[in-house]
């Protein structure tokens, strides 16, 4: 087991999904380094593992629900954040501002989701897992992943449909 | 532009029956820029699925974690400070034994001194009951005495002081 090789890796994907968990980058931040570094403790017993990328996501999806619960008063939201990226206002134009908009319209609808639903949908849809291996990070079975996303994504076409009432 | 299959797609996925495969069909349509109005309502959600898998970490993230694992790589350093404490710690229950024998030692010639003592009693006593006794004999059970207490204090002193180097050490 190479830590830069094998473990390394994940990193991205961990923060994507503890940053779904967590809404604030800095702390994502800080579960990926535990993830990784708890990950690297228990290098000897890897081998044991078949999945390594859900191991890794089902204790960082730990950690952040446990440091969400312990400091949920966060004012720092995750759209705050995340559009605070130097690359999404490169553009400067009109359309890309309105883009900016809309994005962040659709970060809100998922980031008001309760977390289980947001992680699954983060799962399926970002980062394109299949309902085994999002049933093996959550730990439940795969008819109650396939239930869970059918509620998330029809929340989201249900907020979607009801702006555009809103605007025509 | 038949959108017939897009549209069945849309559906598929907002009741969870597209594959994972369909589902980048979609992404990929709406990443294109002209997409027919009445579906453009979704273009937003599934755009916003693709630029959030570019969410990454930041570069100087490696190089923080790389210290971080490098720190406890040297961890074993700090178990042979460990061992160095476990020494002093073994070392401790010789200071203990000498304490018990210094004890023993004390404890043990209080006894002598104690025996002595009631030894030199009886002898008075003789000499009380006895008119004939020698006076040299007692001035000889008086220096018995003297000198057993003598050898005592001499004992005591150099417990103390061995005690006291081992402290030292």
């Amino acid at each position: 087991m190479d830590f830069k090789h094998d473990i390394l890796p994940l990193k991205n994907i961990i923060f994507r999904t503890a940053l779904r968990i967590i809404l604030n980058r800095e702390e994502a931040e800080d579960i990926v380094q535990d993830t990784l570094m708890k990950l690297w403790e228990k290098r000897n017993e890897l081998d044991k593992v078949d999945n390594l990328e859900a191991f890794a996501l089902t204790m960082a999806r730990n950690l952040a629900i446990d440091r969400k619960e312990k400091g949920d008063n966060q004012l720092v939201s995750f759209d705050d954040q995340v559009h605070d990226r130097p690359d999404e206002g490169l553009g400067g134009t009109d359309s890309s501002l309105m883009h900016q908009e809309t994005t962040s319209f659709i970060a809100d609808i998922i980031n008001a989701l309760p977390e289980k639903q947001r992680t699954v949908l983060q799962l399926r849809d970002i980062e394109g897992k299949s309902y085994k291996e999002i049933a093996n990070v959550l730990s439940i079975s795969e008819s109650d992943v396939k239930v869970t996303l059918f509620r998330a994504r029809n929340e989201m076409k249900e907020k979607i449909l009801q702006k555009k009432s809103l605007f025509l | 532009m038949d959108y017939k299959y897009i549209e069945q797609l849309i559906e598929s996925y907002f009741s969870c029956t597209t594959t994972l495969q369909e589902e980048q069909i979609l992404r990929s349509f709406f990443s294109q820029e002209d997409v027919p109005g009445h579906l453009a309502q979704y273009a937003d959600l599934f755009n916003y699925e693709t630029g959030a898998k570019a969410e990454t970490l930041g570069e100087d993230f490696d190089e923080r974690m790389m210290a971080q694992i490098e720190a406890t790589e040297l961890k074993p350093m700090q178990a042979k400070a460990h061992i160095v404490k476990l020494t002093t710690r073994h070392i401790a229950p010789f200071f203990k034994a000498a304490a018990v024998v210094a004890m023993a030692l004390t404890i043990g010639r209080a006894a002598e001194h104690a025996i002595g003592e009631q030894e030199t009693e009886e002898n008075s006593h003789v000499v009380a009951v006895d008119p004939y006794i020698k006076s040299s004999d007692v001035r000889q059970a008086i220096h018995v005495k003297d000198v057993s207490q003598a050898e005592m204090k001499a004992t005591n002193d150099s417990i103390i002081n061995l005690t006291r180097e081992d402290e030292i050490q």
